[in-house]
């Protein structure tokens, strides 16, 4: 494919997606003309370009969807319900017509499919579907061949200003030329006195004799774009050419004047609604952010040995690098920063269909959407918000009339909000059902062995269990959601993002789901902790505070691991342990607080170096299946800390716990 | 030196094509994706032909061939309209703005070609 | 014959000759008293032994990390995977690094050598002519062999020695 063709289909399927926002607005404001402007004019814009690019059946598809906006513009017509539906059919239709690519027939089904849906806009606006278009302009010249030489005599006046425009006479003439023979006589009987003259304009008018066997049509072609001039076209009687006296043309090309200068710019531009922006591969900005990661490394580790060396210009070259890798970092990770909006944009969609399919009427409501995530991120959030958000329609949201029994508007509401909040990104989904069941969670726990029947479990416990696999108490599993494997598909991409997820449900009013996720992936600002020599680091985002480990419990026997702090136990684990490390029972080990799927449990360490901020570097195929471990990175004096994931390593000590 | 062609399109796909299709017959191609751009352009550039789109944002093509026109900088380079079937008014008020003529979309490379050489040679 | 002791990693290594068909360039090291060989073009790097850093709960074939020119890279058991015992390090031990594909992807793994030897070019023999070789080894590590005056250099496998750990 060519790189103007692979440039149309990016833009094709830009304008696809507009069309399908303002389809949908439309549906909620039907009498909005801008909107019925926008969507005029997005499929004119496909109309005009698709042929050209290899579309035609995109093209002759378009031109009728957009007959029917045309009419909708000038109040022809009016939105309805069906319309709209037709209408997003249709965008549907033409996104399966460009997923074809250029220069390929649509098979028959969809060829059948697109005549179903013309059929359907021809009877919403009350016209059959004709093939009338413009005539196009430009006159083609078609006419048989003429062998026989003809004379004709072509006089030829343009207009005062063709200079200006533009016209070449000399090449006019090598058009001509190639016709046949050509006598050329150049008239200046209308210029006038050098007091009026304006070198600018054109008085000059040819009469030209031309011998050519070409037809008419191609003459007259020549001239096409000289249009406003006066041109009068004669065929001559096929007899000897006279030879006209040449007369050279008295062409005075006149000093360079300036004229004078009506506004150059008298069209002023408005005020730039159109923000610069510049198209970038994403793999380029993955690139860039890898350079980055190791500049980050490398000047931390020129640091490091300049810390030892201490020699003070160094130290304070040093820092100088340090405020300007810093700078780098943060306007590196900001360019690939997108708005969450760019993904809440399709469920509006989804929500849509859904409510259609399953007869719940329901609405999306959106908040923060100018809200940043990095790019990496949003790329993989968009299945699992759609997996959630059917859920909500589907499971928790009641039908109508369970709705209106309990006073509640029967249009169902999800609210997807998002906000930034320190470091981190926080997406809820919040709808207006039924909540959760916990009674029914904590039997299906049990009945999957997850849970023992005389194990008290906190109701947010709970309410994790339905990230496990295969767990779901739908009594009917529509094909919509699934058989209950998306929400761990779910909590294993948020995982992958080192986020974690939030329940929260109140029987009979509903249920809120929030993601807290970080700002990129790229670089972490940890917690580095230091396990049996071996260093470790925390995700800050994850760690409440840190707390001394009173001697006393390594002493403790009776195998309880809780800690009193303030008014609360939390209880504890011990990284050496869990790791299988040496346990150290010397005083002063340290006890890092952190929250685990929502849940506040003490990691025991040897050691807490310090805070830091470092790149994340991914692991290799031989360690990636260990859950526990989210990356690990280079420290400055060149050593490797691995990174812990640690809602994973909690979740794995308590089911180890549970299993024992 | 190349003749220059300036095009003037917000999509980027018809501007591809038009480099696309004149550059590898010793054109010159500068693009700009609107009527300020394509005067900033023809500013900065010698341009020997304009080809341009009328329905752009900031500024369109008819108010740019005005714009065009109104300064005697650039007399003597002509403007080419591209346009789709239908819009005849607009072709119109294009002639009357000072544009020479016009193209009608869909074109193809031989046509943009055709009439490239036509207009500059 | 003696190996040029370095303490710096060497880079990459070239092919000193042009193979001719059914011989390999390869480069030898030792493991226990046994000579290896291994595609020269799959080595990016000698290095004295890095200071690893522990994997927690990680398969005992790869337990370790080390830090190659800022990259972060597995180092693999080659003894555990070949069943020996284990062993100390020795003053002579190096560090090979290696290129490997792991389910489709491109990625480097290093491995202990007590000893590096000569790249050698070696005129490859099939495994069963040496029997004794199917009954001491794990299945399936193995290419061939060369025998070369009074050794024999086993030729590995890298695809399916450094293949990831099934549990």
């Amino acid at each position: 494919m060519s790189s103007p063709e692979s440039t149309f289909i990016r833009e094709a399927n830009d304008l696809l997606q507009v069309l399908e926002e303002v389809l949908l607005e439309l549906e909620s404001t039907p009498d909005n003309p801008d909107q019925v402007d926008a969507a005029f004019r997005a499929l004119h814009t496909l109309k005009g370009s698709g042929a050209m690019f290899g579309f035609g059946a995109l093209a002759g598809f378009t031109h009728h969807f957009e007959d029917a906006f045309d009419q909708l513009r000038e109040g022809r017509a009016k939105v309805s319900p069906e319309l709209i539906a037709v209408s997003l059919d249709s965008r549907d239709h033409l996104a399966s017509l460009l997923a074809l690519g250029p220069d390929t027939e649509a098979p028959a089904g969809l060829q059948a499919d697109g005549a179903v849906l013309l059929a359907r806009l021809g009877e919403l606006m009350g016209v059959s579907s004709d093939n009338s278009s413009a005539d196009p302009v430009e006159v083609d010249a078609q006419s048989p061949e003429q062998t026989t030489l003809c004379r004709w005599s072509i006089s030829f006046t343009p207009e005062p200003a063709a200079l200006k425009n533009g016209f070449r006479p000399d090449l006019l003439w090598d058009e001509l030329a190639q016709l046949g023979s050509l006598q050329l006589t150049c008239l200046d009987d209308r210029v006038p006195a050098l007091e009026t003259f304006d070198p600018a304009e054109c008085y000059l008018r040819w009469e030209i004799e031309l011998e050519t066997s070409a037809p008419r049509e191609q003459i007259e072609d020549v001239f096409i774009f000289c249009m406003d001039a006066e041109i009068e076209i004669d065929a001559l009687d096929a007899a000897e050419a006279e030879v006209t006296p040449d007369q050279t043309p008295d062409q005075t090309p006149g000093p360079q004047t300036p004229v004078a200068d009506t506004a150059k710019a008298n069209t002023a531009p408005p005020v730039a609604s159109k923000s610069e922006s510049v198209r970038v591969d994403a793999h380029r900005l993955d690139d860039l952010m890898d350079q980055l990661g190791e500049l980050v490394i490398a000047q931390a580790r020129l640091k490091s040995i300049s810390d030892t060396l201490k020699d003070p210009r160094l130290e304070s070259t040093v820092e100088e690098i340090e405020a300007l890798v810093t700078g780098l970092r943060d306007t590196t990770l900001s360019i690939r920063m997108l708005p969450v909006s760019m993904v809440f944009g399709k469920f509006r969609r989804v929500i849509r269909d859904l409510s259609v399919e399953l007869g719940k009427p329901a609405q999306l409501i959106s908040e923060g959407g100018e809200t940043e995530v990095d790019k990496n991120i949003i790329d993989c959030l968009t299945e699992p918000l759609v997996h959630m958000i059917r859920n909500s329609v589907d499971h928790g949201v009641e039908d109508e009339a369970t709705r209106s029994a309990v006073g509640k508007p029967s249009m169902a509401t999800i609210l997807l909000k998002a906000s930034q909040s320190g470091g981190e990104v926080l997406i809820s989904i919040t709808d207006d059902g039924a909540g959760l069941d916990a009674e029914a969670i904590r039997t299906r726990a049990i009945e999957r062995g997850l849970l023992s029947e005389d194990q008290e479990v906190s109701t947010e416990a709970l309410y994790q269990l339905i990230f496990e696999p295969g767990f779901s108490t739908a009594k009917n599993v529509s094909s919509v959601s699934g058989r209950g494997v998306g929400m761990d598909a779910v909590r294993r991409v948020v995982d992958d993002l080192r986020g974690s997820i939030d329940v929260k449900s109140t029987p009979g009013k509903g249920t809120e789901v929030t993601l807290r996720l970080p700002l990129t992936l790229a670089i972490i600002d940890g917690l580095l902790v230091d396990v049996d020599g071996d260093r470790f680091v925390l995700p800050l985002s994850s760690v409440e505070e840190c707390v001394d480990l009173p001697f006393s419990e390594n002493e403790r026997e009776d195998g309880r691991t809780i800690l009193r702090i303030r008014d609360q136990l939390v209880p504890y684990l011990s990284l050496d342990t869990l790791f299988g490390y040496n346990s150290s029972a010397r005083e002063g080990r340290r006890v890092a607080i952190v929250n685990a799927d929502g849940q506040r449990i003490g990691l025991v360490v040897d050691d807490v170096l310090g805070q830091l901020q470092t790149v994340i570097k991914p692991l290799s195929p031989f360690h990636r299946s260990v859950e526990e471990l989210a990356g690990a990175t280079i420290l400055g004096d060149g050593s490797i800390a691995l990174i812990l994931d640690v809602n994973a390593l909690v979740r794995r000590a308590t089911n180890n716990l549970i299993a024992a | 030196m190349a003749k220059t062609v300036l095009s003037v399109d917000d999509s980027a796909s018809i501007r591809e094509m038009m480099a696309f299709a004149l550059e590898p017959r010793g054109y010159r191609v500068v693009q700009a994706e609107d009527g300020v751009d394509g005067l900033n352009k023809m500013g900065a550039n010698k341009i020997d032909l304009v080809i341009t789109d009328l329905n752009m944002p900031r500024m369109n093509g008819i108010e740019m061939t005005r714009a065009i026109r109104a300064n005697a900088r650039f007399d003597g380079v002509p403007i080419v309209l591209l346009t789709t079937e239908g819009q005849r008014e607009k072709m119109l008020a294009g002639k009357a703005a000072g544009a020479v003529g016009w193209i009608v979309k869909p074109f193809d490379e031989q046509k943009i070609c055709g009439i490239v050489k036509k207009m500059i040679g | 014959m003696s190996q040029q002791t370095t303490s710096r990693p060497t880079g990459q290594i070239h092919h000193l000759t042009p193979h001719s068909s059914g011989t390999e360039t390869l480069l030898t090291f030792v493991l226990s008293g046994q000579s290896f060989g291994v595609s020269v073009d799959r080595v990016t790097e000698i290095m004295d032994p890095q200071k690893t850093a522990r994997v927690p709960n990680a398969n005992p074939l790869a337990p370790t990390l080390i830090n190659v020119r800022g990259s972060v890279v597995p180092v693999l058991d080659l003894r555990n995977r070949l069943g020996m015992k284990p062993a100390h390090q020795l003053h002579t031990s190096r560090m090979l690094v290696i290129d490997t594909t792991v389910n489709g992807e491109i990625c480097k793994i290093a491995v202990m050598a007590d000893e590096v030897k000569d790249v050698i070019e070696a005129v490859i023999d099939d495994l069963e002519t040496v029997p004794e070789l199917g009954i001491r080894w794990p299945v399936g590590c193995f290419r061939g062999v060369s025998k070369r005056q009074d050794d024999i250099v086993i030729l590995l496998d890298a695809d399916t020695v450094f293949a990831l750990p099934t549990h």
